[in-house]
């Protein structure tokens, strides 16, 4: 299956197959179609790969996804890479643990004061690196890695 | 006592923060006040204590506020909901904020929801003391606590203690679990399963290296104990009113409960209670919860003039 190459923009590489709708939905690529931005997507799913035998792969034509969203990423696919392309050159970036995440996350515990309506809160999230879990600032409350894809905020 | 830099302008919104010797500071400068009560009269004069307490509350309340006067300071704010502006819907944020502009020298602030008293730390310029945030934390709770055992005991290392109730939703239990783990203790959690600890203050015991041990019911560990901290479960807490029903009896705590304890065992209950923990223990040397309750006061002295760099 042929795909042509892209100038600018990012191609995520080594996602887990059939997991690229995660991915999408962590880095919030619907919002694109509200920006009315001037991009394309290609997903691939389920592509022959030497590393993972099989793999899904995203393409994002004239946009440039943010490093700290595919710092996000990475928690929940540790082995993904972000090529970004800039005029046809590309750079591999490797997500990494970043030690907090801050506003893109929602807290699980419901009755946290960070899900307060009105109250001007920045959800902030500690990374607890060799357990693999985050942990809200503000409740204390625990959550998995791979959990992410389930708080992140719309 | 003089100003300590230890505690000078701290927030106290989670009994993890204190390490030991801050433990040690706070419970000497207690059995000091108990012993020459009038010495911190009025060593914060002229001083603000804002209590914004936007879930109903008596003890607390009451402590916070006589505590504050008794140091000289002057007292604004709320005891609960009603009557306040919090019915209109104002937020956390700007009351803290609105309090801050009339000059509050500290917060003293209970909130139904976990993590409120950290926030409100965010915000403001000035310390804030929780008075207890959702199912979090208790942090001074925990301090009255600590003050209880040791009165009883003249100790705490080398105690075994029980905690037994609902751990999970009980904000007592969490922050006397992070205290307790800057000290030689043995702990054992005694509920069912539904209602044990939560996974964070598990995590942090683990991360501190201690183990606490896990109980059903109170019968299997009641004769090894030497301090059994009693909390409510709350019928509402378990989502199956038949499996309450059987849960109840094995939490309540009387005299038949007790059969097996040590003659020198110490019950501990932050009140209020409802039906967990008998009055036919009042008047037995079992009973040390109000002995707990009347150090709430003093306790709060102290942490205020510590925070606040009272003179004396």
């Amino acid at each position: 299956m042929l795909v042509s190459s892209i100038e600018e923009g990012t191609v995520i590489d080594h996602i887990p197959d059939w997991q690229a709708n995660t991915v999408s939905r962590v880095l919030r690529l619907d919002k694109l179609a509200k920006m009315q931005a001037d991009v394309s997507v290609v997903i691939l799913q389920n592509v022959a790969s030497k590393r993972l035998g099989r793999k899904d792969i995203i393409k994002i034509d004239r946009w440039h996804v943010d490093e700290s969203d595919a710092d996000i990423l990475g928690l929940v696919f540790p082995g993904i890479t972000v090529n970004y392309i800039d005029e046809g050159k590309v750079s591999k970036y490797m997500p990494r643990v970043p030690d907090a995440i801050e506003g893109r996350l929602r807290c699980p515990e419901l009755n946290c004061i960070s899900n307060t309506e009105r109250e001007p809160v920045t959800t902030r999230f500690a990374t607890l690196k060799k357990e693999r879990m985050l942990q809200c600032q503000y409740c204390d409350a625990l959550f998995d890695f791979d959990k992410v894809p389930d708080h992140v905020r719309t | 006592m003089g100003p300590s830099v230890d505690f000078l302008g701290r927030d106290v919104v989670s009994a993890r923060d204190f390490k030991r010797d801050q433990y040690d500071t706070i419970l000497r400068a207690v059995e000091d006040l108990e012993k020459s009560r009038e010495s911190l009269d009025g060593t914060l004069n002229g001083k603000l204590a804002a209590l914004l307490f936007f879930e109903p509350s008596t003890r607390t309340y009451s402590s916070f506020q006589i505590a504050a006067e008794k140091l000289g300071m002057r007292v604004s704010g709320f005891a609960g909901p009603t009557g306040s502006s919090i019915t209109k819907g104002e937020t956390l944020h700007d009351t803290v904020r609105m309090f801050e502009g009339y000059g509050a020298d500290v917060f003293i602030i209970r909130h139904s929801k976990m993590g409120a008293a950290r926030f409100a730390a965010e915000v403001s310029d000035v310390p804030v003391v929780s008075a207890g945030d959702g199912s979090r934390e208790h942090p001074t709770q925990a301090m009255v606590d600590l003050y209880a055992i040791k009165k009883a005991f003249g100790r705490i290392d080398g105690l075994k203690v029980g905690m037994l109730g609902d751990l999970r939703y009980g904000r007592t239990s969490s922050s006397l679990a992070y205290a307790l783990s800057n000290f030689d203790v043995e702990i054992t959690f005694i509920a069912p399963e539904a209602l044990q600890m939560r996974p964070e203050v598990a995590h942090f015991l683990t991360q501190r290296g201690v183990t606490p041990r896990t109980a059903a019911g109170l019968k299997e560990v009641a004769g090894s104990l030497d301090v059994l901290y009693v909390t409510r479960i709350q019928k509402e807490r378990i989502p199956d009113p038949t499996e309450y029903e059987k849960v109840k009896g094995m939490y309540e705590v009387n005299l038949e409960a007790l059969r097996d304890a040590k003659p020198s065992l110490k019950v501990l209950h932050p009140l209020p209670r409802v039906d967990e923990l008998s009055t036919d223990i009042d008047e037995t040397n079992y009973a040390q919860y109000f002995v707990q309750a009347a150090g709430g006061l003093p306790l709060r002295m102290v942490l205020l003039n510590l925070i606040l760099g009272g003179a004396r």
